[in-house]
């Protein structure tokens, strides 16, 4: 039983990063219609930044926290420029092999700069674990969690109880007339990849402590995520968060009851039977709706 | 059937120079042009399943590899005869396709692209942990060639003719199937489902039949990739290798068999031209493709359509 209740919380914190993650690529096909396959790369880069910079500031927290953010914050405003306008209104396969290409790219660059060696990271808060009712449990997973849980309950107000979230969803629903209603959709767009990169970046930030980062991890984060998304029902945040905990969990517990070496095939069988069973995911639109 | 005769002068100039390529080009380059029209036959399939269906593929990867594997233990273990284990591959390959495609056909668009993807890391995971069966990450090696009696296509030069025929072959099957009622019920599908299914098209078969024969296809691409090379492992099939392939079918003209088989031997030639760069190579490899999709959405077939179309009014101008 304690060891259960330890493989849910690790699973628990592991899936949190998969929501932050959907949650960064439902943003993007939400309110811009970009289907990003860049998103595991973007995460990687986050992971990276925020290990480097680290080391530069000479383990001084909040400040790299802060460096980490920016940096993703021009990566975001690089891809609005260089990737979205040029492929803003393709058609999806454009789309599709476009951020795929720019991904390949993005890991590219990353080996380039960093390296193919994994890099690790230290948590802000430590690499100590809680014991209690014979579980041991990483100070970094609780963290991990509870930094998640106000990430989340901040994109929530900010998508839905902001003007600014108000402006998103007019432009997601129609381009053209919210640009007649005075909204500006050029800022608006670019705002929207700096929260993507800026929720891939914090995503890599908190994985960088658990895991070794690899610049090749890109693309199994993001299949991750793509699956909590499938799961949750795409363009649904409560979606993304079901989503993210259930392959957390599937991943955890699976790895530990059924094989670890097929631990990332069980989270696809898990999505394949998803998109068979219920396309739509636990929350979100129904696919026959869209032509 | 009319065939404009710009179109018969580029088959005639292809013709030529593919036969005559052997001689012309360096050894190295040569086995560059067997690797690039071995996956020319994947990316013809590609191009019914993807180009005139419009079924988003990112994993006809698995299905070369599901071919390779297949031929490499038919032959290693059980001591098949090469050319047995072509036709069986295929033929498994093409059921996988099938028994795959029926449930995941039911998906569309991004959807779809995800599944595929999803089955591509899959097939991925198990060719490298199912250790008895695959050899895992060490590979299956000492795969025969391929041979015809007491001729074998041991040389690079004799294994290129082999290539071409097949590639010859398939191309003129995959040019058929376009022409036939089957090939515009493809078109159909892919441009307006709705629209076609009305009209008394069976929407899902068709998807499902050129979904299923682009998985043929890919079989056989991996097949010649097997025999030719002798040794294969789990990175041969890859997601980059799945990806690599719908690219070359974007560079060449998604809609197009001379596009296809002109896109695969630019994309695998472009690491060879590329190699100033260095480690650098893949940065512009995927800006480069974004480019592409930008400045050429239907690829080098469509310049070269757009560029016959403009030359002559052009000569007739100067």
């Amino acid at each position: 039983m304690a060891q259960f209740l330890q493989l849910l919380i690790n699973g628990l914190a592991i899936g949190s990063i998969y929501a932050v993650i959907a949650l960064s690529f439902e943003i993007a096909y939400e309110s811009t219609g970009v289907v990003n396959f860049a998103t595991g790369q973007l995460v990687v880069v986050g992971a990276l930044v925020g290990a480097s910079a680290l080391a530069y500031t000479h383990a001084e927290i909040p400040i790299s926290y802060g460096y980490t953010l920016a940096v993703m914050a021009l990566v975001g405003i690089a891809f609005f420029v260089s990737v979205f306008r040029p492929l803003n209104g393709k058609p999806v396969v454009t789309i599709v092999i476009g951020t795929v290409a720019i991904g390949i790219s993005i890991q590219n660059v990353s080996q380039l700069i960093w390296g193919p060696l994994p890099a690790a990271s230290v948590s802000p808060v430590g690499s100590g674990v809680l014991r209690t009712m014979g579980t041991v449990v990483p100070d970094h997973a609780l963290f991990v969690i509870g930094v998640t849980a106000v990430l989340i309950g901040c994109v929530y107000l900010l998508l839905h109880r902001s003007s600014l979230g108000k402006q998103f969803r007019a432009l997601a629903q129609d381009e053209e007339a919210a640009r007649l209603m005075g909204i500006r959709v050029t800022r608006l767009y670019a705002l929207t990849w700096i929260l993507v990169a800026g929720l891939a970046g914090i995503a890599g930030v908190l994985l960088s402590p658990m895991w070794f980062i690899d610049v090749t991890m890109g693309d199994s984060l993001a299949l991750k995520a793509f699956a909590a998304a499938i799961i949750g029902g795409f363009g649904s945040i409560p979606g993304a968060i079901c989503g993210g905990v259930m392959v957390g969990l599937a991943e955890i517990l699976g790895a530990f009851y059924i094989s670890s070496t097929y631990k990332d095939a069980l989270v696809f069988l898990l999505m394949i039977a998803f998109l068979l069973l219920r396309p739509r995911g636990l929350f979100g639109e129904r696919q026959s709706e869209r032509g | 059937m009319n065939i404009p005769a710009p179109r018969i002068g580029l088959v005639l100039v292809c013709a030529v120079l593919a036969l005559a390529a052997p001689v012309l080009i360096s050894p190295y380059s040569l086995r560059v042009l067997i690797l690039a029209l071995i996956s020319a036959i994947a990316v013809v399939g590609l191009c019914l399943a993807f180009g005139y269906t419009g079924l988003i593929q990112l994993g006809q990867a698995a299905f070369v590899g599901i071919g390779a594997y297949t031929s490499a233990l038919l032959t290693t273990r059980l001591g098949f005869d090469v050319w047995l284990a072509l036709p069986a591959a295929v033929i498994v390959s093409a059921v996988a396709g099938m028994l795959i495609g029926a449930p995941m056909l039911r998906l569309r668009g991004h959807y779809l692209a995800l599944a595929t993807v999803g089955l591509n890391v899959t097939m991925e995971i198990v060719t490298k942990n199912w250790t008895d069966l695959t050899g895992g990450d060490d590979g299956l090696s000492g795969i025969p060639g391929i041979g015809v009696g007491s001729f074998d296509f041991a040389s690079d030069r004799s294994f290129y003719y082999l290539a071409l025929a097949f590639l010859t072959l398939v191309a003129l099957i995959a040019a058929a199937i376009r022409a036939s009622h089957f090939g515009r019920a493809m078109i159909a599908v892919r441009d307006d489902e709705l629209a076609c299914g009305a009209c008394g098209v069976r929407v899902f078969r068709t998807k499902l039949l050129a979904f299923t024969l682009a998985s043929a296809y890919g079989g056989l691409s991996g097949v010649l990739y097997a025999h030719y090379s002798n040794y294969i492992s789990p990175g041969d099939f890859d997601g980059v290798k799945a990806i690599t392939l719908l690219v070359m079918l974007i560079v060449g003209g998604e809609a197009s068999i001379l596009g296809a088989i002109a896109g695969a031997v630019v994309i695998s030639f472009a690491p060879e031209w590329l190699r100033f760069l260095g480690q650098g190579y893949l940065t512009v490899f995927g800006i480069g493709v974004v480019i592409v999709l930008v400045l050429l959405p239907s690829g080098l077939a469509g310049a070269a359509r757009s560029l016959g179309r403009r030359l002559p009014t052009g000569l007739r101008r100067a």
